[in-house]
């Protein structure tokens, strides 16, 4: 028999790259040469406009925040060097932890460096081997791995689907106690949102725990901008909401939030919290300016679905198959992936950015275009895109419908 | 007469069909993803199939060995028994 070579995986890996390369651009090596604003760069020599940033409240150019990251490099330096348990935090961690509990108004917050710790560290502090973790089919990578790392039981229920997860609660019976339901509030794909009031129904009945991911929905949802969670009445009976500063607060960095007195215990029992350095003062810094940003402006939360409102109306009037809710992340769906692959293209070659999704990273198999609105985006700049998406759509259409 | 594990795998074969290609022979060692050429969500989507009709739940770390219709039929009649 061949022996296998610890290298031979990556045959597999680069034969897949090497198709994806085959039909068009290779939409994995996007190279943006340089950023303008939260929706204008220049690629491939071009100017474009940018629908596929997760930008969603336009702060990464905000004059506040980035006033703030440049003086906290000049007072603090440029790194930390360190964990937070070896090395110490420094005072502006502990602030935005502070901050950001105040935000939720809930006692307590602990900051990660990365939105991916934030779920990886949450999960293998709160869920051990002998607990349970019942999850959404269509929940985050992070969330996956952070459970795997946990040791704890997954079972996983159809996406957003009740009687699926109250089938598993039940299934488990008396273990629901020590059970922790995983949802996301704002799906990153299709864009719809998690049916919170139900999933809350279910997890009194059998008395279970929630951890709710926030990372496409805070400052998004809700009157406060706490996100799907505010916005369905259900803050109170939601254990654990995680979240990432990389989207709407346009940083880096992750965080937990919880009215459970046992959080800043995590800080003893994460690995993903204690063996990695803590974030930038910079990036603390911008973080801190952005979070004031949301409580002061919410007007930008308005422009923001105003935005997504009439590019969704937009692209339904094409009779293109969308998401089924109207959010800042709109799916344009196709049945095959090679058309999905060349509109993506021809709107990119067009000066218009989105993000491709082909199968296995969908959720259901579909391939899609995901646009991710924000609100710096101007209405001129919407009516732009639908422009583009109706000059390569329309022509494709007549193609299919003459063939 | 069928053992338990055989009426499991002729169960199992039966919510297979379904979903996949008539003309492929389903045996025990049939192989979800070198076989029947399913992505990793068809085969979980199957799995949750399954659950639902025994009304058992199944959870990840148990799936992460099985490859073939036998080694699921084994797995399931563990959590039919108890």
């Amino acid at each position: 028999m061949d022996k296998v070579d610890l290298l031979d995986k990556f045959g597999k890996i680069s034969a897949n790259r090497d198709q994806l390369s085959a039909v068009g651009r290779d939409p994995t090596s996007i190279v943006i040469d340089r950023i303008i604003s939260p929706t204008e760069a220049i690629i491939d020599g071009k100017p474009t406009i940018l629908v596929g940033t997760n930008n969603y409240l336009g702060l990464t150019f905000d004059p506040e925040c980035v006033a703030a990251g440049q003086s906290a490099l000049a007072e603090a330096g440029t790194g930390t060097t360190g964990s937070r348990m070896a090395n110490g935090s420094y005072a502006p961690h502990l602030a935005l932890e502070r901050e950001l509990a105040d935000f939720y108004d809930v006692p307590h917050a602990m900051v990660f460096s990365t939105g991916y710790a934030a779920n990886l560290g949450t999960l293998a502090a709160l869920v051990n081997t002998g607990d349970v973790v019942v999850m959404d089919a269509d929940a985050h990578a992070s969330l996956y791995d952070g459970c795997r790392m946990s040791g704890g039981s997954v079972y996983r229920f159809r996406h957003n689907d009740m009687t699926s997860l109250g089938n598993r609660l039940r299934r488990l019976a008396e273990k629901a106690s020590r059970t922790l339901i995983v949802v996301e509030g704002l799906y990153s794909v299709l864009g719809d949102r998690a049916p919170l009031r139900e999933i809350v129904a279910l997890k009194r009945e059998f008395g279970a725990h929630l951890l709710v991911d926030e990372a496409h929905s805070l400052g998004i949802y809700g009157e406060h901008g706490r996100g799907v969670c505010e916005e369905l009445g259900v803050m109170e009976d939601v254990d654990f909401i995680v979240g990432t500063f990389s989207k709407s607060l346009g940083a880096t960095g992750g965080f937990c939030a919880s009215r459970h007195d046992v959080l800043p215990l995590f800080r003893y029992a994460s690995r993903p919290y204690i063996f990695t350095a803590s974030g930038n003062p910079s990036v603390i810094a911008t973080t801190r300016a952005a979070l004031r940003q949301i409580s002061a402006r919410p007007q930008l939360r308005q422009k923001l679905h105003d935005n997504a409102e009439r590019l969704y109306r937009g692209l339904e009037a094409m009779g293109l198959r969308l998401g089924a809710d109207v959010s800042p992340v709109i799916a344009v769906r196709f049945e095959q992936s090679e058309d999905a692959a060349r509109t993506w293209e021809r709107l990119l070659e067009a000066g218009i950015y989105t993000n491709l999704f082909v199968p296995p990273a969908t959720p259901d198999g579909s391939s899609l275009l995901r646009c991710s609105v924000s609100a710096a985006h101007s209405e001129e700049q919407i009516d732009t895109i639908l422009q583009r998406f109706r000059e390569i759509i329309e022509p494709a259409k007549s193609r299919a419908a003459g063939s | 007469m069928a053992t338990q594990e055989e009426k499991i795998e002729e169960t199992l074969r039966e919510i297979l069909s379904g979903s996949v290609d008539s003309s492929v022979d389903l045996a025990s060692s049939t192989n979800f993803v070198s076989d029947l050429g399913l992505e990793s969500i068809q085969v979980l989507e199957f799995v949750m199939e399954v659950e639902e009709h025994f009304d058992i739940a199944i959870d990840m770390e148990s799936l992460s060995d099985v490859l073939t219709i036998g080694q699921l039929a084994k797995v399931v009649a563990e959590l039919v028994k108890d």
